[in-house]
């Protein structure tokens, strides 16, 4: 009896290992020895064969031999499972370099980012964002600015006119005066005004009929030039980098006095001197300067109690200069490729 | 305006560059554009003897030259040329290797047919030189230079070539610094050497009375401060000296006979303009500054007749205009060979009234620039007597007795009062009074001190600064004489002030964000446009978007309108894109368009802000695994859906109707009760074809104004459901023509209180269905908020609801 158990625990455990090639044959190898109608199950049977005293060894014989199969059984599941599940994965191997499937994506205007650059770093310095038409009156334009008509700094901007009075404003100064005449007298401000401008200009790489301009003002008591150099370097510092140099040019503007031209050493050449700074190492990047009285005066602010400075910049130069746009026209151009860009 | 470096030297000795005193005065406000070398690229160029020609083994038309260029090179120095007007003994510019000629060609060792050469003769074109005053001969081969030229020196020193210009680029402010010797001032105080100034004074030599010649007034009176005058006799009309022509030319003024040459060195070293006119042809002989009679006939330098429109300053004599005032003279009192007497006029004209002739007439000239800016009135007798002097030291004039000066209201000096403190409080700094009036007075300003311990003082502005009138004014000479670098930066930001924008400018913002979440690309457009665009987009012609503001001076005759709409502007984006290539197009535009009250303008135009959205071509990126269809109307009705989603604008109505530039049959409108709020279609096939559009367009047109009047401002959160939902299907055959929206309705109105919303989630149309009807499936979902439905009381919903379709649009449900 006991040899007969040894064979067959010998048979299962060479079945197991030799012909259980999947879970089902596996199965198979089960019932064939441990089913109901098994080997083991008829060895069982034939027990009543033995004497009284033998039966509780044999029992236990069989018993042991039938977990030592259903061990061998169990382990041989776990191999099988694992080699299932590895010949899956095989089998569902992709290539994981195609292109993933892509959602339509838009694109805002690199003008859109770089004027949302400029107005958060004011924003944020505590400068509200003002508004004012885009067809304006002369006298906002020009006259509260301290320019006459026949001045000669007119010819600096050559403008668009619908009437002799109405035209479509040539810079966002005009909110200044608009801003100023708003408010209470000596009200202190700190303003910008983006917005587009318009000027009969050639359309080339540098000049458009129409631009994005940023005017910026700050009136208080007792602001000085020293106040508009400190916050034009936080500005251009904040705007390109901590390590540009900034310089501030005397110049003339019928609207401050004293005026500056402010440059930035050339982004593209470090200041050394390439094609686009034209030799120089020196880019103009914004017009500034102290409120001029008249300024002041003609908008109901009193230049013996508050002072002020005021500047302006062009958003497309500045958008040209942080991501190497060499020409103008293409903001205006609307090619997707560019657009997409950004 | 534009000065050499010599003509600055005669008046100030000058140690630095070109480049150096340039950067100088740019920083001090007298911005310099360009330093202009003539013997750029002349670095290498020296001067040589040939000491030998021989001809070429190889070739009959080269020879070998032998060269003597003193200290530049050891020994003779062999070069090849194929010039046939060599010959030994010559002095000729020789370019040794390594030199980098103005025409671009560099100079390295070479062979010429087996010959080392090791430089090159030069011809004049070759160094630049100006071939207009040269002969043919000249100009033909290599440039031979004078017998005494010395050997071995730089070629630009011997050619005249070693002069420097600078060009400037004037501030409108500075009119003082359209001259030498403005320039000369400046130069002197930025650099702290002493200016030595031309001593001006010339000899009454004639017998001759001026006034017993000529009568000079003004009358206008308003546009003509002073008209000075002096008469020379005895004139020799002659070429101006050497020295003259060139620092004419350095100034950019060609040289044509002394006495305008004359006129206009002084105009160029004083800043005053001049005028000379023949005597002799001044018919009745006088002179009156008066203005123009409407359609009165201007015959000008220039040879052309012009017709005045009135009110122009013109010099005029017994009979008629001799000349436009400040801008041009006139041709019948021209300077001739012929002519013996002069006139000379030094006048100061009104700038205004001179900015608006030169304009009308499109001449902008040396004279017309400095009247504008203004020219210091106290000073027309100093040039008058400066153009005498030096027509008289060429011999070429005797010099009359006296001035005639028409001077009605001589002007009075201006005056300003200012303390240290104020100016240090403008420019935030700590400088001592003293060091302000040192400043000022070596700009020329007189400076009284008024109380020393206060720091204040009482300044007379010297006459030639007519951009001083207020303190402020005589803070920036402070300022840019101490250098702006030299003041201290600070930060104004002691006081915390709120920075934000309107909620019109925060709503725009979100608007682009939402957008391109959405897939949709910005475009900024010019804000220009014509009838023909208003006329292919079929604008009706009764409608205000017709009534767009015309520009007087347009930027072209194309697009001389104001834009009333932004559809023009994204359909030219989009035509753009298209035509080259860019087929799949999804662009929005949000910004103003101009409407005007009345036409002409006379108060300001409505400056509504409208979102525009065009789409077309492919849904998706082209890719491998994306699908290739193209947009319809409702990929571009989605978007609109969602973008008012995010913008929180709900129970709006959705229904079929109109939009000139849409398909009739496919236009949805969005309303708020009666007002549209958004317009969806696809581009009417009209105006697709006015366009040449082949493929199909979808657009979106809305209003910020009335976007934000139901946008939401406050989200409110709604907590989510504790007890889960039920879901029911419906679905239903109705006939092909029944709206969508309509059904929806009726199933909201009838599906009870617990009814969440519903879906639809397919739509059919084919054999399973009878002709002219279509399927409709859609998925209602029912929830409580305190317990969970039970299945038959969603039932009953579902069968009120269905009870309610059939009777209203006798739909059937699908088996």
């Amino acid at each position: 009896m006991e040899e007969k158990i040894a064979e067959l625990k010998a048979q299962a455990a060479e079945a197991i290992a030799k012909t259980a090639n999947n879970l089902s044959d596996l199965n198979d190898i089960r019932v064939r020895f441990l089913g109901k109608k098994g080997e083991f199950t008829s060895i069982l049977r034939g027990m009543g064969a033995l004497a009284k005293e033998d039966r509780p060894k044999v029992g236990k014989v069989i018993n042991e031999a039938k977990a030592q199969i259903e061990e061998l059984i169990a382990q041989k599941n776990e191999e099988l499972k694992a080699r299932a599940l590895e010949e899956k994965i095989a089998s569902e191997h992709i290539d994981v370099t195609l292109p993933g499937r892509q959602q339509p994506l838009g694109h805002l205007h690199p003008l859109t980012l770089t004027l949302e650059r400029i107005k958060d770093i004011f924003v944020h310095m505590g400068f509200s964002v003002e508004e004012g038409p885009e067809i304006e009156r002369d006298y906002f334009n020009f006259e509260a600015l301290n320019l006459p008509k026949d001045h000669p700094a007119r010819d600096m901007q050559d403008s668009f006119y619908i009437t002799d009075e109405i035209l479509m404003r040539s810079q966002t100064s005009p909110v200044q005066a608009r801003t100023m005449q708003k408010n209470d007298p000596n009200t202190p401000i700190r303003m910008i005004a983006p917005g587009r401008v318009y000027r009969r200009d050639e359309y080339d790489a540098t000049h458009s009929p129409m631009f994005t301009q940023v005017e910026g003002l700050v009136i208080d008591k007792g602001i000085s030039l020293a106040d508009l150099k400190g916050t034009l370097e936080l500005f251009l510092h904040q705007i390109f980098n901590e390590n540009i140099g900034v310089r501030f040019r005397p110049s003339f503007f019928p609207f401050t006095e004293p005026s500056a031209e402010v440059d930035i050493s050339c982004v593209m050449c470090h200041g050394k001197g390439c094609k686009v700074c034209k030799g120089t190492g020196w880019l103009e990047i914004l017009g500034a300067g102290m409120v001029h009285p008249h300024v002041l005066e003609m908008s109901g602010y009193d230049p013996s109690v508050v002072s002020g400075f005021a500047f302006g910049m062009g958003v497309e130069r500045i958008a040209m200069l942080s991501y190497g746009v060499d020409d103008l026209r293409l903001f205006y151009d609307n090619d997707l490729r560019f657009l997409s860009q950004f | 305006m534009q000065v050499s470096m010599k003509w600055l030297s005669d008046y100030i000795d000058l140690t630095l560059s070109g480049e150096e005193l340039a950067d100088k005065y740019t920083m001090a406000g007298v911005p310099v554009e360009n330093v202009i070398r003539a013997d750029e690229g002349l670095d290498k160029v020296v001067t040589g003897r040939i000491t030998e020609i021989k001809p070429h083994p190889d070739s009959d038309h080269l020879q070998i030259c032998q060269l003597d260029v003193g200290p530049y090179h050891e020994g003779n120095l062999q070069i090849v040329t194929g010039a046939q007007n060599v010959a030994e003994g010559q002095i000729v510019p020789v370019a040794m290797v390594g030199a980098h000629l103005p025409n671009g060609q560099k100079i390295a060792k070479g062979k010429l047919r087996g010959v080392p050469s090791i430089g090159m003769l030069c011809s004049a074109g070759e160094l630049h030189m100006d071939l207009t005053k040269l002969t043919e001969e000249e100009k033909d081969g290599i440039y031979i230079l004078p017998a005494d030229t010395p050997v071995g020196v730089p070629a630009a020193s011997v050619l005249g070539l070693d002069d420097v210009v600078l060009e400037f680029e004037l501030t409108a402010n500075r009119g003082d610094c359209f001259s030498v010797i403005g320039l000369v001032r400046e130069a002197a105080v930025l650099t702290g050497a002493e200016p030595h100034y031309p001593e001006i004074a010339c000899k009454e030599d004639d017998e001759a009375k001026a006034a017993d010649m000529l009568k000079v007034g003004i009358e206008a009176q308003d546009l003509c401060d002073r008209f000075s005058a002096r008469i020379v006799k005895n004139v020799k009309i002659g070429p101006s000296p050497e020295w003259m022509q060139q620092r004419l030319e350095g100034a950019g003024i060609r040289a044509i006979n002394n006495v305008v040459d004359v006129t206009n060195f002084v105009m160029i070293e004083l800043g005053q303009p001049m005028h000379a006119y023949d005597y002799d042809r001044i018919t009745g002989h006088s002179l009156t500054a008066r203005k123009a009679v409407a359609g009165e006939n201007l015959h000008t330098l220039d040879d052309s007749s012009r017709l005045a429109q009135g009110g122009e300053l013109v010099i005029a004599d017994a009979e008629k205009a001799a000349g436009l005032a400040g801008v041009m003279g006139g041709l019948e009192t021209e300077i001739t060979d012929a002519t013996t007497t002069v006139v000379f006029e030094a006048a100061s004209f009104n700038g205004p009234s001179i900015r608006r002739t030169s304009r009308a007439c499109g001449l902008h000239t040396e004279a017309s620039g400095r009247f504008e800016r203004g020219v210091d009135v106290t000073k027309t007798v100093r040039a008058l007597d400066r153009a005498c002097q030096l027509l008289q030291d060429m011999g070429a004039c005797t010099v009359t007795q006296g001035v005639l000066d028409a001077y009605p209201e001589p002007k009075q000096p201006v005056t300003i009062d200012f303390s240290a403190a104020q100016i240090n409080s403008r420019l935030g700094t700590q400088l001592a009074g003293s060091e302000m009036v040192e400043i000022l007075e070596k700009l020329g300003f007189a400076v009284e001190t008024v109380d020393a311990a206060a720091e204040s003082y009482h300044v007379t502005v010297p006459s030639w600064r007519n951009d001083c009138t207020y303190w402020e004014d005589l803070s920036e000479e402070v300022a840019r004489i101490h250098g702006f670098d030299n003041i201290a930066s600070t930060t104004p930001f002691g006081r915390v002030m709120q920075g934000r924008q309107s909620e019109r400018q925060d709503f725009i913002d979100r608007t682009k964000h939402i957008l391109v979440d959405l897939g949709m690309t910005e475009e900024l457009s010019f804000s220009f446009t014509s009838v023909d665009m208003l006329d292919k987009l079929r604008v009706p012609q009764d409608s205000p978007l017709r009534e767009a503001i015309p520009i007087m001076n347009p930027f072209s005759d194309e697009a001389p309108l104001v834009r009333t709409s932004l559809l023009t502007s994204i359909m030219e984006n989009a035509l753009r894109n298209l035509s080259r290539k860019n087929t799949d197009i999804k662009l929005f535009d949000i910004a103003p368009v101009f409407h005007p009250h009345a036409l002409p303008l006379t108060e300001l135009p409505d400056e509504p802000v409208k979102l525009v959205g065009l789409i077309t071509g492919r849904r998706d990126p082209v890719g491998w695994n994306q699908s290739a269809e193209q947009v319809d109307f409702y990929d571009m009705k989605g978007i609109v859906e969602q973008y008012l989603e995010r913008m929180h604008i709900a129970k709006y109505t959705v229904e079929a109707g109109e939009h000139f530039a849409m398909h009739p049959g496919k236009t949805a409108l969005f309303k708020k009760g009666r007002e549209v709020i958004a317009a969806v279609g696809e581009l009417h096939p009209e105006v697709a074809a006015n366009f040449g559009l082949k493929q199909k367009v979808y657009i979106f047109e809305m209003d910020v104004a009335t976007l934000m009047k139901y946008a939401g401002k406050k989200m409110h959160l709604k907590s989510l459901p504790k007890y889960p939902a039920m879901a029911r299907d419906l679905a239903l055959i109705v006939d092909q023509d029944v709206a969508v929206a309509d059904i929806e309705r009726v199933i909201a109105k009838n599906a009870g209180k617990m009814f969440q919303g519903v879906t639809l989630f397919d739509v059919y149309s084919g054999k399973q269905v009878d002709e002219g009807k279509k399927s409709l499936a859609f998925n209602l979902v029912f929830q409580s908020n305190d317990r969970t439905l039970t299945d038959e009381e969603t039932d009953a919903a579902v069968q009120k609801v269905l009870a309610a379709v059939q009777k209203q649009f006798a739909a059937e449900l699908r088996a």
